[in-house]
């Protein structure tokens, strides 16, 4: 190699240059790309929200006051920010209506996922079992409004004006099942819908999980003299234990994001806790679609970052619960092989 | 002494075996149970699609466009083609990057989609100036898809065999020649998979779009921007409350459009997934 | 293992190849059809908003592209405040609102216009078994008083004096409101507020409100959605617009006849409206933003209103400018959109001619 000023210079140039474009760092840049997008979105929020967040403080996750104030009154200041008079921004009914509803969710899912995934396992030839599991997954495929539109038309008046009314006179003693029945909109329509959208993420992954653990930890088991069901019940299902709580955490953040099935069958409440399961709840994500037209007329903007500051409340509550399912389902000590 | 102690044995085994059988019949039928509701489920929600969509069916549907509360869906399932279409050709190259770099961008699958909508309104309708478009529906459907692209890319990857990797690099082939000539091709069908359940989620979407895309009841004219376009899950969503018969017809027949074309989509994924499994399984 | 790998190979190819050809073909159907609107003097128009005058849009946009090819125009209802908030933001042409702006969003917006369309009504609705066929009197301050939660059950005291010799049931009242931003909740708020002072100062007139916690009270979206939860669940009240008035008749709902300024009870019809309008005409300013609603004279119908377009003045082009006036001029002329039929199908009325001519003017602001 012949060393001189300008072939030096042109060698390191062709040096960086295919360090700097090769396919790799390329796909790399676009990769990081990406991440960016995420980490843009939630700081804009952030930021957008930021004022909404000083001038509503803690007050904000902790009473029931989301007031708009008077729309056609003239802005006044309150701790050096523009807002209209009497506007008033606090959404514990909306934290506790997307924690209840997801609760019930999940408390409906759990179970009859783990029975779905169990019976599927084993009580299934292998032949037919991926199409009869398929049966159910497709209950994750059907879009959010598809659910709504369900909800509204069949399940509304079927458990309106039949069930609850039932539920209420026979069972109605115990707590949070008394009490006027309602209208079919609610708190257990909603967590009921919602089971079904997330049941197939608990099933699927379940079933996997079950299917492949290793023959000898089933065989064990019945060589000890155990039925299939009690080696099922006491060995194959403690062994799937982590998997069966990351994808329960995993129908958890899907349930909270949730927005138009569950706005069409809630009931839309305002500033209110439900004293029931019958009870019209507003969830979080269905709150911001169905009042971010009236918080674009507040001409001081503070309605819209308020909203923006439930979305981030949303937004950080899905995240951490999503990582930590990523987290709980990828710890199975597996290498991590990269493409090249 | 020996007989008695037999008989008490026999007695004992011959209970404790009733309980578990019995246990076990419970366990059976409650899991059975459980399994069927769920499936029963599943019919109860395909029949109402079904049978009331099927009722709304007239040839009008796929010949006029919506006119005020009544008219057709044309201008509806072309606008979902072209936002799921569009939607899925902005996620596959960034979501091959990621799948191929291995970047953790799974967190975005825990945004609510309202939020990435909400974003998606700030700054491409508003902001950029590009209004009801589109283009600001199709980003904002892209990033919606981006993590299911990348992660089944990342898990088909995965599994290509080392081997097959190590002999090209070997053969003294570049970074991009592995990953595009071999690995690629190779998990095809799982990031195939990856893709038809992109172009699904973007079909069923509604809240984001409802503030990127907006609604038109009319063709669209090829404008990405500063131009609205109907989409089927507007009709589903805004139809369905009206009042007028046309109106809730529309809204059945959008609704089962929908539901089709996610069913034939996942049919086509299980039949490509079983497909990899199938090679997989062999090497 | 390479056998394999070909024989898969083949078919996910064939598959590939297959997808494509179908996404090419779908792809060459949807290409923008060829008599798009590209000409001269052509524009699209998004209108959304108000559902109350969304049924009158819906009758009037056919009859107009029927007779003006060049101009597309897409209605949605969304209800009064996304009207306002997009027609502000520039993103609808046309927001459609049975509410004015108000002065700090003027003042904020100045470049905005007002221009009311046509004059609405709306009704006070319930629904109780058996009584559905009579016209119950209600007051503004009773309904305050229910929509507070402090009258509570249908045989109250205070609606049992309105309505001597009713047999009226015991059982909870379950008011319906509105849950969106709603010109509907902004001229039933503002008939509350002018004819009970109480309401009128502590929860005032909107859009939308802080809605009392009443227990069993219903949200719902959109006039329709106020219809489905009167209709479906008794012994529910709830403010209607009247272009759905058919809709009401024909479900068997109630329509309550309503105490107006001068202590008379009316109910919504023709008549009443437009004895309400004579009286409000003159007061109406030239920005035209002002309430009709708890108007003087014996046979005034307390809620009506006028149903506003709500239009950016300064449009981005001369065409749409353009596209708009004509579609406005029309709309507000006696033999157009103001016709008797398209009034008496929605049951609105006819703009008076002195509002017409202030309408008129506004809509030549357009540039």
């Amino acid at each position: 190699m012949i060393s001189g000023g300008p072939i030096l210079r042109g060698f390191r140039w062709r040096w960086l240059r295919n360090r700097l474009f090769s396919f790799r760092s390329l796909t790399a840049l676009l990769a990081s790309l990406v991440g960016f997008i995420l980490v843009l979105m939630v700081v804009f929020l952030a930021l957008y929200a930021w004022p909404a967040v000083r001038l509503n403080g803690t007050g904000f996750l902790t009473q029931n006051s989301w007031n708009l104030g008077n729309l056609y009154g003239n802005p006044i200041t309150v701790h050096g920010q523009q807002i209209l008079p009497g506007a008033e921004y606090g959404i514990l009914f909306l934290i506790a209506g997307t924690l209840l509803s997801t609760a019930i969710a999940l408390l409906i899912a759990v179970p009859f996922g783990v029975g779905a995934a169990m019976f599927l396992s084993e009580g299934v030839p292998p032949p037919v079992r991926p199409w009869i599991s398929f049966f159910v997954e497709l209950l994750a495929a059907i879009p959010s409004v598809v659910y709504g539109l369900w909800g509204y038309v069949v399940v509304i008046p079927f458990l309106g004006h039949h069930i609850f009314p039932l539920v209420v006179r026979w069972l109605g003693f115990l707590p949070f099942l008394g009490g006027p029945a309602g209208s079919g909109y609610g708190l257990f329509t909603a967590g009921f819908v919602l089971s079904l959208m997330i049941v197939p993420l608990i099933t699927a992954t379940l079933r996997d999980a079950l299917v492949g653990q290793p023959p000898e930890l089933r065989d064990g088991a019945m060589a000890l003299g155990a039925t299939r069901f009690e080696a099922l019940r006491t060995v194959l299902l403690p062994a799937a234990r982590r998997v069966l709580v990351g994808s329960t955490i995993l129908a958890t953040g899907r349930a909270l994001g949730e927005t138009m099935a569950v706005l069409m069958v809630s009931g839309n409440a305002l500033n209110y806790l439900p004293s029931n399961i019958y009870t019209p709840i507003s969830t979080m994500a269905s709150f911001i679609v169905s009042q971010l037209d009236s918080a674009l007329q507040d001409p001081t903007g503070m309605a819209v970052r308020s909203l923006a500051e439930v979305a981030l409340v949303l937004c950080l509550i899905s995240i951490v619960v999503n990582a930590l399912a990523r987290v709980l389902l990828h710890y199975q000590g597996r290498h991590l092989l990269r493409a090249f | 002494m020996a007989a008695g102690i037999a008989e008490i044995e026999a007695t004992a085994v011959h209970s404790v075996t009733r309980l578990r059988r019995f246990q076990d019949y419970l366990g059976w039928s409650a899991s059975a149970l459980a399994f069927l509701l769920l499936g029963g489920a599943m019919v109860w929600i395909l029949a109402i699609v079904f049978v009331k969509g099927l009722d709304s069916l007239t040839p009008q549907v796929l010949t006029h466009v919506t006119e005020g509360t009544g008219g057709g869906l044309l201008n509806a399932i072309e606008g979902t083609m072209v936002l799921a279409l569009g939607g899925v050709l902005l996620a596959v190259p960034p979501g091959l990057a990621c799948g191929i770099y291995l970047a953790e961008i799974d967190v975005l699958v825990g945004v609510p989609s309202i939020v990435i909508g909400y974003f998606g309104y700030v700054t491409m309708v508003v902001m950029l100036g590009w209004q009801f478009s589109a283009a600001a529906g199709s980003v904002a459907l892209a990033i919606i898809s981006l993590p299911y692209i990348s992660r089944t890319t990342e898990m088909a990857l995965r599994e290509v065999p080392r081997g097959l990797r190590e002999a090209a690099y070997a053969l003294g082939a570049t970074d991009r020649a592995v990953v595009l000539g071999i690995s690629v091709p190779a998990a095809l069908p799982g990031i195939l998979t990856g893709i038809l359940l992109a172009l699904a989620i973007s079909v069923g979407e509604t809240a984001p779009l409802l503030y990127t895309a907006g609604w038109s009841s009319y063709l669209w004219n090829g404008h990405l921007i500063k131009e609205p376009i109907g989409y089927l899950t507007y009709v589903i969503w805004a139809f369905i409350t009206e009042p007028f018969a046309s109106a809730q017809a529309l809204a059945y027949a959008a609704a089962l459009f929908v539901t089709l074309f996610v069913l034939v989509i996942s049919v086509l994924s299980r039949l490509l997934l079983d497909q990899s499994v199938g090679w997989r399984g062999r090497s | 293992m390479l056998l394999h790998h070909r024989r898969v190979s083949a078919l996910t190819h064939r598959l590939i190849l297959g997808g494509c050809v179908l996404v090419l073909t779908f792809a060459a159907s949807v290409m923008p059809s060829a008599n798009a609107a590209k000409t001269g003097g052509s524009a699209n128009l998004l209108e959304t908003g108000s559902s109350l005058l969304y049924p009158l849009f819906n009758l009037w946009v056919p009859t107009y592209t029927q007779s003006n090819a060049n101009v597309r125009i897409t209605t949605q209802s969304t209800g009064s405040g996304t009207g306002i908030s997009q027609a502000v933001e520039g993103i609808a042409q046309i927001g459609a609102s049975d509410a004015y702006m108000s002065d700090a969003l003027l003042k904020e917006h100045p470049d905005m216009l007002n221009i009311p369309l046509a004059i609405s009504m709306q009704m006070v609705n319930y629904n109780l078994p058996g009584l559905n066929q009579r016209h119950l009197k209600l007051s503004g301050p009773v309904l305050a008083e229910i929509y507070q939660g402090k009258v509570k059950t249908w045989n109250d005291g205070a609606i049992a004096s309105l309505n001597p010799g009713v047999k009226l049931p015991d059982h909870g009242i379950i008011p319906v409101h509105r849950t969106d931003g709603s010109g509907d909740t902004f001229i039933f708020t503002q008939y509350l507020s002018f004819s009970a002072p109480e309401w009128g100062n502590s929860i005032r007139y909107g859009t939308t409100v802080s809605w009392p916690a009443v227990s069993g009270g219903l949200g719902a979206v959109g006039n329709p959605g106020m219809i489905t939860a009167t209709k479906d669940n008794p012994y529910t009240i709830a403010y209607i617009g009247t272009s759905y008035q058919n809709a009401i008749e024909k479900d068997g709902l109630g329509i309550a006849m309503l105490k107006n300024r001068d202590g008379n009870f009316v109910l919504p019809e023709a008549k009443t409206a437009d004895a309400a309008a004579a009286v409000m005409v003159a007061k109406t300013p030239k920005d035209e933003r002002v309430s009709l609603i708890f108007a003087p004279g014996a046979d005034s119908y307390p809620i009506i209103n006028y149903e506003y377009a709500i239009v950016n003045r300064k449009q981005p082009s001369a065409d749409t400018a353009a596209a708009l006036r004509t579609f406005f001029t029309w709309a507000i002329s006696p033999s157009g959109g103001n016709a008797a039929h398209f009034m008496k199908e929605v049951n609105f009325v006819a703009l008076p001619a002195a509002v017409a001519k202030l309408s008129a003017d506004q809509i030549a602001e357009i540039r």
